[in-house]
């Protein structure tokens, strides 16, 4: 994905503040939940690992401003920018 | 580090007797003690579901440190979610039993017994066995007990049809029993007031027994009466039910005279808080719960049905060291669920090992996704996060959001999806 495009869709990003007091560790634990301790998937859910992080940031600001009923629009309904950008960071620093 | 320093300076004075005491315990299977570590602080899990087994996923890499001991009294691990997809004949029962990873364990000490008492002033615990085991920090994650509050009725009774509500083998009792119904039948599911363990899980389970009824070609009526006037994702089921089964699931709540108060078992009926007289070929009976026997016994939920613990540790109020997590607690807006579980139990092990290396505590946020089937090709669920509230005393919803009642056939599809990938990626991490 182009940069530009990436930047003009953080500008139109709503803001909210979610996690201005939690460490966006604690945030992340709970999504390894679902897709598993090293982001690796199964059969189901698909691994994070393919993705390149600008195209995870892309995906998930696209879940956050979808209206359509997908379970990951719901959950990260609660996610800011910043939120965002720093699990970015955090998951593809670590991601094996 | 300190306290790490001086429990490695004492070792050596103490590390013949635990040892010896350990090959004993686990050749022999002897009665015997652990006394006090001075090597390590002792943590003792109990229980081995999805809250025990998330913390220990969480102490592993500290199991050098730590002297770890589990003590699970199942020698095979079968989880409540997914069960009632093994009830309608979906999945194999294999699906949700699980074995444990002794290599992955291989620094953890594994006890196959369970807890008699817990001597708080003592730091002692006692197993079935007798053995008597010293703890510096004690989790408890015992999941649930059931309450007879219903007249005729004791959940116990091994000749009534189980609850199935609490991840064992009388899972094929029920199956059996329900193989067994005739051509045409009436089923009856008492559906328990709040709180309980899994909140959409009886209409769960009504519309898959109608859905495995449906396809064993069987005539049936299933009456859900309820103790309560409304439940979680109730749009969704109801809609569910006049798509897919017009007039075979009837719900009756509370307000309407759906509360059990009475059951016969002799003449298979049950009565209703406004008298009304129901009769069944199979009554499934899902009991008020309250928390685990072990809690109660040891005196540590003050005489309430559900544990008091701070949120920001799961430490039990009024009882230093010991921690309580997953159903048995009180956690405020969060449901009981394993979703819940294994987020709490993420908190409670990392601020665990932050006091014990006295750091600063983490505040925790919380996430639950519950998901529902109501046949194989179709789910759908309930997500919330969770923070505490200001004063750090109390789990708040920050609002739950469900599957849109219209949804599409592909997007329902796709949450059974969902909800496949989540149980298998739990499952994975915590039993291998």
């Amino acid at each position: 994905m182009k940069k530009s495009k990436l930047f003009i869709l953080l500008i139109l990003f709503p803001f909210h503040i979610f996690a201005n007091d939690i460490e966006i560790n604690v945030i992340i634990e709970n999504c390894k939940s679902c897709h598993g301790q090293n982001y690796e998937g199964n059969n189901y859910i698909k691994s994070l690992k393919p993705l390149e992080k600008e195209e995870f940031i892309s995906k998930m600001i696209k879940y956050v401003n979808s209206n359509n009923d997908h379970v990951m629009s719901r959950i990260s309904k609660v996610l800011n920018k910043k939120d965002i950008l720093k699990m970015a960071d955090e998951i593809y620093e670590k991601i094996e | 580090m300190k306290k790490l320093n001086n429990y490695r300076r004492n070792f050596l004075k103490n590390s013949s007797y635990f040892i010896s005491s350990l090959l004993f315990s686990s050749i022999f299977k002897i009665n015997t003690s652990y006394s006090k570590s001075k090597l390590k602080p002792r943590i003792i899990i109990v229980g081995y579901g999805i809250g025990g087994a998330t913390c220990i996923s969480y102490l592993l890499k500290f199991s050098k440190n730590f002297d770890i001991i589990v003590i699970e009294k199942n020698e095979r691990i079968q989880t409540c979610p997914m069960s009632n997809l093994v009830i309608a004949d979906i999945i194999p029962y294999s699906y949700i039993s699980h074995d444990f990873d002794y290599m992955r364990l291989k620094n953890i000490k594994f006890l196959n017994s369970s807890v008699k008492t817990i001597y708080t002033s003592k730091k002692i615990i006692e197993t079935e066995d007798s053995s008597k085991i010293y703890y510096d920090y004690l989790i408890l994650s015992p999941g649930i007990n059931f309450k007879n509050d219903i007249d005729g009725y004791n959940h116990k009774d091994r000749t009534i049809i189980p609850h199935c509500w609490n991840g064992t083998k009388d899972l094929f009792k029920f199956k059996k029993r329900l193989n067994d119904l005739e051509k045409k039948s009436t089923i009856i599911i008492s559906a328990p007031d709040y709180p309980y363990r899994c909140p959409p899980a009886p209409y769960e389970r009504a519309s898959l027994l109608a859905n495995f009824l449906k396809r064993k070609k069987k005539k049936f009526k299933i009456l859900i009466l309820d103790s309560k006037d409304s439940f979680t994702k109730k749009e969704i089921f109801l809609n569910e039910w006049r798509n897919y089964h017009k007039e075979s699931i009837e719900w009756i709540p509370k307000s309407k005279g759906g509360k059990v108060t009475y059951f016969n078992k002799k003449e298979n009926y049950v009565k209703t808080s406004n008298g009304s007289k129901f009769k069944a070929d199979f009554i499934n009976i899902i009991p008020n719960q309250k928390a685990a026997d072990i809690l109660t016994r040891s005196k540590l939920n003050g005489n309430k049905d559900w544990c008091d613990v701070n949120p920001m540790t799961f430490e039990l109020k009024n009882f230093r060291n010991i921690f309580v997590v997953g159903d048995s607690i009180d956690a405020g807006d969060m449901p009981k669920s394993a979703f819940s579980a294994n987020s709490q139990a993420k908190i409670l092990a990392t601020n665990l090992v932050n006091r014990i290396y006295e750091k600063d505590i983490l505040s925790p946020v919380f996430l639950n996704t519950c998901y529902s089937f109501s046949s194989s090709k179709r789910a759908f669920s309930i997500t919330s996060w969770y923070k505490l509230n200001k004063k750090k005393t109390r789990i708040v919803s920050l609002g739950s959001s469900t599957t849109k009642v219209d949804a599409l056939s592909h997007q329902y599809y796709d949450e059974t999806r969902q909800a496949y990938g989540w149980y298998e990626n739990l499952v994975k991490t915590l039993y291998g």
